[in-house]
């Protein structure tokens, strides 16, 4: 179901998963939009040199990911805060599953805040945080 | 082992660096696509409303991450997270600064001795210095044992 309004929110809901597309060649084209071009981020050769099991994908990506599954679940919201903490590397080429659930509302502010993870297929945490949303009133 | 509380002292609250940057549209549009971003504020070049999604601001906190006097304390430091909170739109184009200083310093004992946190904190403004987001680096250093 989408979100339009503060009012369509309830305590506890899970957003629907969201899972994102974690391919080398999408991770590399983050990576470089954002200045950190280079192996670790788009070779799973050249990361493995640096020490790494693969390819990493950047920490900020899956903050990335995360918004966009708040604003696929919530077209009309606005994310005023974000908070991710970066567990575990993520591997390129390699699934995430983005979940979510709403952990309080504040209905006269139009405030939500939800608890966020990014999993690997193993149910291993590789990000976690928080998000405020801020929607329409109704 | 470093005081922390003698690091808080002479560190905390003291800008360290000031940047100037101008977004690039193109950039901020391949960051909202290949995030799977789905809203045209973020995916479309020629909405009215075109800005950067908060992961792009978190991305304009890297490189020098700590004052230039400030202790080693053994380790590498990891980026261990990132926090953005947005006050205002950013777009592409606009002359923002972004200035840092250390917000926070703090450390945790681990089975493999203490983890240092440094929380670096970069406040972006436009021209007129009104503060449009706050971008938080948490860098985790582990210390190293003294011999």
């Amino acid at each position: 179901m989408s979100i339009q309004n503060i009012l369509d929110v309830e305590f506890g809901t899970e957003l629907p998963v969201f899972e994102p597309d974690t391919t080398l060649a999408n991770v590399g084209a983050f990576a470089r939009a954002v200045g950190w071009g280079g192996p670790r981020f788009e070779s799973h050769e050249g990361a493995r040199k640096e020490g790494f099991p693969g390819a990493l994908v950047p920490g900020i990506m899956g903050m990335g990911f995360l918004v966009s599954a708040i604003h696929r679940w919530a077209p009309t919201g606005t994310v005023e805060h974000i908070d991710g903490v970066f567990r575990a590397p993520m591997i390129a080429d390699t699934p995430a599953i983005i979940s979510a659930v709403v952990t309080d509302i504040d209905e006269d502010e139009g405030l939500v805040e939800l608890d966020m993870t990014v999993k690997n297929t193993k149910d291993e945490t590789r990000v976690f945080g928080t998000a405020r949303l801020r929607l329409p009133k109704a | 082992m470093v005081d922390i509380e003698e690091l808080k002292k002479q560190f905390l609250n003291a800008e360290f660096d000031s940047k100037n940057f101008e977004l690039d549209a193109e950039k901020l549009l391949v960051v909202a696509q290949t995030s799977g971003e789905t809203r045209a504020e973020f995916t479309d070049i020629t909405h009215a409303d075109f800005q950067a999604t908060p992961a792009f601001l978190c991305s304009l906190a890297s490189g020098r991450h700590l004052p230039i006097d400030f202790p080693s304390l053994g380790g590498i430091p990891m980026d261990g997270g990132k926090a953005v909170e947005c006050f205002k739109p950013i777009r592409p184009g606009q002359p923002i600064t972004g200035k840092s200083h250390l917000h926070d310093i703090y450390d945790k004992q681990g089975r493999s001795g203490r983890m240092i946190f440094i929380v670096v904190r970069m406040e972006i403004f436009d021209a007129q210095e009104v503060l449009l987001a706050i971008s938080d680096s948490r860098l985790v250093i582990r210390e190293k044992p003294t011999a």
